[in-house]
């Protein structure tokens, strides 16, 4: 909150994000039902994070936690979300989360999603982005928004004049990230980039989000629920089960040698075009809802091959092994690894 | 997206109740509130009006020159007319054309439009473009003008005629309602997978979009009552209907064009009587409205 | 080019349209009891005119010949109406209907479309504030106020109104559209008599119409804040002033339509306004022609109510391709 940085500074030094014990809850019946529960984490300046879960597992909410955006009724009960150069997220409000959201965090839309005015042409709704900003030189915003465009390998004067029906998904999801760059945000945050759409688009999407974050040096977070999508963009990757993160390490690492329960879950549950279908298992058991999850013990025993009766007890510790991060008794056994809380995963993550 | 469905208010609310659908926890619904209580009951007695109303007094009501626009009384808790009848008998012996004819209008309406609306959003093609034209023209027609001209040729003393014609006038909305809801239900996979069967077009209408469509049914048949309630009654008030049945709306022309009881307090209950009346009824179809709602939309209930 | 073309297909149903209303109230006429055509002709003869004056008298007031083949009848009709002419009328003496529509229809216009603009603006910003604090007691207390008005019938709302500031509280004047001591003309008194005398029959009107543009508003404006491109524009910070101009504009989109279709039932839509507090515009015309048998009258009036609600129908389908981008290119 401290001071704005200028375009220049912000290109020569991405920004990290920390989130540090964040619990998002819904309140429900007398009772407050967290959809994010104590999360902490990291986002690498210049690096790619990957978010991976299934529905309901709380990322979509963390995301919009991230703007400080939760949807009504959901309530931030605690923790942070720190962004260099901003300060803490959480604790701004009115204008000053205002000029933080565009300019500070560039958010991307799921693509089944209609992020445009369907009454007004992208080059205007990019010019009420331009203004809500206080951005004197609108014409040379528009040149940078035509840059960006063609960058995408769009034709800029046919996008700035379409209404949102006249494009195809693959063209609006490249025209949300247009939107969501041309203010300069450091930091990048994509729901779901390349769900619904076709092969050919998620390719060229998942392209252009790998050159759009090296050549702007980006700090960004890819969300998805599709292992896949994350294994082929992200650095480093976080796991996410209930509200929980219940692994985190390099993109590599985790794919290679999964620890907890449940990432090799997904992994085992992922087809491989070159593998043998009936290697892809999916996972037995459904996610479970807000209502639910276990309020005691691990979110994922009810599911887990590997639950022990300490498992319905207590809730797993962070365990910290080799730059990897999980939360799982079991796996913690097996690694030999040593238990952690929170304050010690922050300062090794 | 999908991570933030689940937590939408609704649902968050209606968590905190099984959401299996039990049916008689839905017929327990219709009497939730008292508001909807009130509504049964409003609707219960104006309907045994309507049916017993008739049998309670004399074919011919009693006149009284003595007691002209009598104001309330033991003998004549509503006062009396400009005969000096009883205006609670004329209101109890009133119900029943005025409740019987809406009761046809709403049949009527819901046969024409649900089957026009059904066979157009199906069939489509031809079926569709001609059954459409004619709603559409059906809806141009400005309704009630077209009653007053009507009122001309047709006799509208039967409450059956009466309801067959308002029935005719009205079916437009509910025809493209359901219309629009066969058309969309049409593309959904399970209807998709039943003619990929190859079952028959006369079951996927009856077992698969019917039921589907039933809400908007529903809640069409409600309005139409009221609707068919307004339209016959203000005919009658506006006078262009000649009086061989007694009913609120004669009720309500009498009293506003010929006993100036507008402008003149003496004719109050008079006048008050057959208001209060429509006004019961449009209130306690409201607040069902708002039950029928719940009742197919399991996601608004315990809001 | 392509809007020209879809107005024209437009104009050409309508037109269709408007022929087959006519067609309808000619049969009408003719199936009436006691054939009032034949009546006319009959009572002229009996009057001592001879057939063929008779007949020319009759021609005159309804636009067809008696005791002519009845295609030869329709043809003339139809001829008559392709020109403006709505024949003429029985009660007032052989005056052009036209002439007496248009004598009425500047009283209905003015009535109603005041009605109508005032229960818009009053209705469409009770809507956006039902939709914005629709979690409150007052967003409720204001949907309550929209059903429960949107429910009761018209000619309630006007007996009530009158019965309430006529009678109770002798505020506003009652009956005739203006005060007939004073003599019409562009004078203080005179206006401030019309003003008054409209008064009542005006928020009837609007009352009774207020109900609907609330409730339509409302669900319009809680569909529009469920739609991702209004959290979009919030995570993109754009001005608050911006994105509720973003929720205006598509919200109020629906609206519109139905502002221009509510316009064109306006002839017909205070029949019972009209009635009651003796304004004479055309929904009074239609009952005084039908009150007195004035058949000709009455087909003319109808005539003219149903055109305008047509028009009215393929002003707003135009007024829908302008305003919405998403059309246009149909």
């Amino acid at each position: 909150m401290t001071a704005h940085l200028t375009a220049a500074e912000q290109r020569t030094r991405p920004a990290g994000v920390a989130v540090s014990d964040l619990t998002v809850a819904f309140p429900a019946g007398g009772r407050e039902l967290p959809a994010v529960s104590h999360v902490s984490l990291d986002l690498t300046p210049g690096k790619i994070t990957g978010l991976v879960g299934e529905s309901g597992s709380g990322k979509s909410t963390l995301a919009l936690a991230l703007m400080n955006a939760v949807p009504k009724p959901g309530l931030v009960t605690s923790g942070s979300v720190h962004i260099d150069g901003i300060g803490n997220v959480l604790s701004l409000t009115g204008s000053g989360l205002r000029r933080v959201r565009g300019p500070g965090i560039g958010y991307v839309f799921q693509a089944s999603q209609n992020s445009l005015n369907p009454l007004k042409t992208v080059g205007k709704q990019l010019l009420d982005l331009g203004r809500s900003h206080g951005e004197k030189n609108l014409r040379g915003l528009l040149r940078r928004a035509r840059e960006l465009i063609e960058d995408m390998g769009l034709d800029a004067v046919r996008v700035l004049s379409s209404y949102q029906h006249e494009l195809s998904g693959g063209m609006r999801q490249r025209v949300g990230i247009v939107f969501a760059l041309l203010l300069n945000a450091q930091v990048l945050v994509l729901d779901e980039p390349t769900t619904a759409l076709d092969m050919l688009s998620q390719a060229s999407v998942l392209e252009i989000i790998k050159r759009v974050h090296r050549d702007l040096g980006l700090t960004t977070l890819v969300i998805s629920h599709d292992l896949g999508v994350v294994g082929e963009l992200a650095d480093r990757t976080v796991v996410m089960y209930a509200g929980r993160v219940v692994e985190e390490g390099e993109t590599q690492g985790i794919l290679r040698d999964p620890r907890h329960p449940y990432t090799r879950g997904l992994l085992a549950a992922m087809p491989r075009i070159t593998g043998d279908l009936e290697l892809a298992r999916a996972l037995p058991g459904r996610p479970p809802d807000l209502l639910t999850i276990p309020r005691a013990g691990c979110v994922f025993r009810e599911r887990c091959p590997l639950a022990m009766p300490v498992c319905a007890d207590s809730e797993p510790p962070d365990t910290l092994s080799g730059g990897r991060r999980f939360a799982c008794f079991a796996a913690a056994g097996s690694a030999g690894a040593t238990s952690a809380g929170h304050a010690e995963t922050e300062a090794a993550s | 997206m999908t991570a933030i469905i689940p937590l939408l208010p609704e649902e968050a609310g209606a968590a905190t109740a099984p959401v299996r659908r039990r049916r008689r926890g839905r017929w327990r619904l219709l009497l939730r509130t008292p508001g909807r209580v009130f509504g049964f009951a409003v609707i219960a007695l104006f309907t045994l009006m309507a049916i017993i109303g008739p049998y309670l007094y004399p074919r011919n009501l009693p006149i009284d020159p003595s007691a002209i626009y009598a104001g309330p009384s033991l003998a004549h808790p509503l006062g009396t007319d400009f005969e000096g009848t009883d205006v609670l008998a004329l209101i109890v012996t009133g119900a029943r054309y005025v409740l019987l004819s809406a009761v046809i209008a709403a049949a009527v309406t819901i046969a024409i439009g649900t089957a026009a609306g059904l066979a157009s959003g199906y069939y489509r093609g031809l079926a569709d473009s001609s059954i459409m034209r004619v709603t559409d023209f059906v809806l141009t027609i400005p309704g009630f003008p077209l009653l007053i001209v009507l009122s001309t040729v047709w006799d509208f003393g039967s409450p059956y005629s009466m309801g067959l014609v308002l029935g005719i006038v009205g079916w437009g909305g509910l025809a493209r309602a359901v219309r629009s809801q066969t058309l969309s239900l049409r593309e959904r996979s399970f209807l998709e997978a039943a003619r990929g069967l190859g079952l028959p077009g006369r079951h996927i209408i009856w077992r698969e979009i019917l039921p589907n469509v039933a809400p908007y049914i529903a809640m069409n048949l409600l309005l139409s009552i009221t609707g068919a309630i307004y339209a016959e009654v203000g005919l009658f008030f506006l006078g262009v209907v000649p009086f061989n049945t007694s009913n609120w709306g004669v009720m309500l022309n009498i009293a506003v064009f010929s006993a100036g009881a507008v402008t003149s307090p003496q004719a109050l209950t008079y006048l008050l009587s057959p208001l209060i009346c429509i006004l019961l009824l449009t209130l306690a179809i409201v607040l069902l409205l708002n039950a029928v709602d719940e009742w197919f939309n399991p996601r608004l209930r315990e809001i | 080019m392509r809007l020209a073309r879809r107005l024209g297909i437009k104009l050409a149903a309508g037109l269709v349209m408007i022929w087959l209303v006519a067609s309808g109230t000619f049969f009408l006429v003719r199936l009436m009891p006691g054939n009032p055509v034949t009546v006319a002709y009959e009572n002229d003869l009996m009057h001592g005119m001879n057939p063929n004056q008779a007949k020319a008298a009759t021609a005159l007031l309804y636009g067809f010949v008696p005791r002519q083949p009845l295609p030869v009848q329709y043809g003339r009709y139809l001829w008559q109406l392709a020109h403006f002419n709505l024949g003429r009328s029985i009660s007032y003496e052989g005056v052009p209907v036209s002439h007496i529509v248009a004598a009425a229809a500047p009283w209905t216009v003015i009535m109603v479309l005041s009605g109508i603009l005032v229960s818009f603006l009053i209705g469409v910003s009770a809507g956006v504030l039902a939709a914005i604090r629709r979690s409150t007691k007052f967003g409720d207390l204001l949907s309550v106020s929209g059903s429960l008005l949107h429910g009761i019938p018209q000619f309630v709302i006007a007996i009530l109104l009158a019965y309430a500031f006529t009678t109770i509280w002798a505020i506003f004047p009652f009956g005739a559209p203006y005060d007939v001591t004073i003599a019409p003309g562009w004078n203080l008194p005179f206006i401030w008599s019309l003003i008054t005398h409209a008064f009542l029959p005006v928020v009837a009107y609007a009352l009774s119409s207020y109900g609907g543009w609330l409730l339509t508003m409302k669900s319009s404006v809680i569909s529009v804040l469920g739609d991702d491109f209004i959290l979009a524009a919030e995570l993109r910070g754009l001005r608050p002033l911006t994105v509720a101009r973003y929720i205006a504009r598509n919200a109020m989109l629906p609206l519109f339509t139905i502002l221009a279709l509510s316009i064109g039932f306006m002839f017909g839509g205070s029949i019972f306004i009209e009635e009651i507090y003796d304004y004479p515009g055309l929904g009074y015309s239609l009952l005084e022609s039908i009150g007195k048998r004035d058949y000709p009258l009455m087909t003319g009036t109808f005539l003219i109510i149903t055109t305008a609600v047509i028009f009215a129908n393929i002003l707003a389908d135009l007024l829908y391709g302008v305003i919405d981008p998403r059309v246009r290119r149909i």
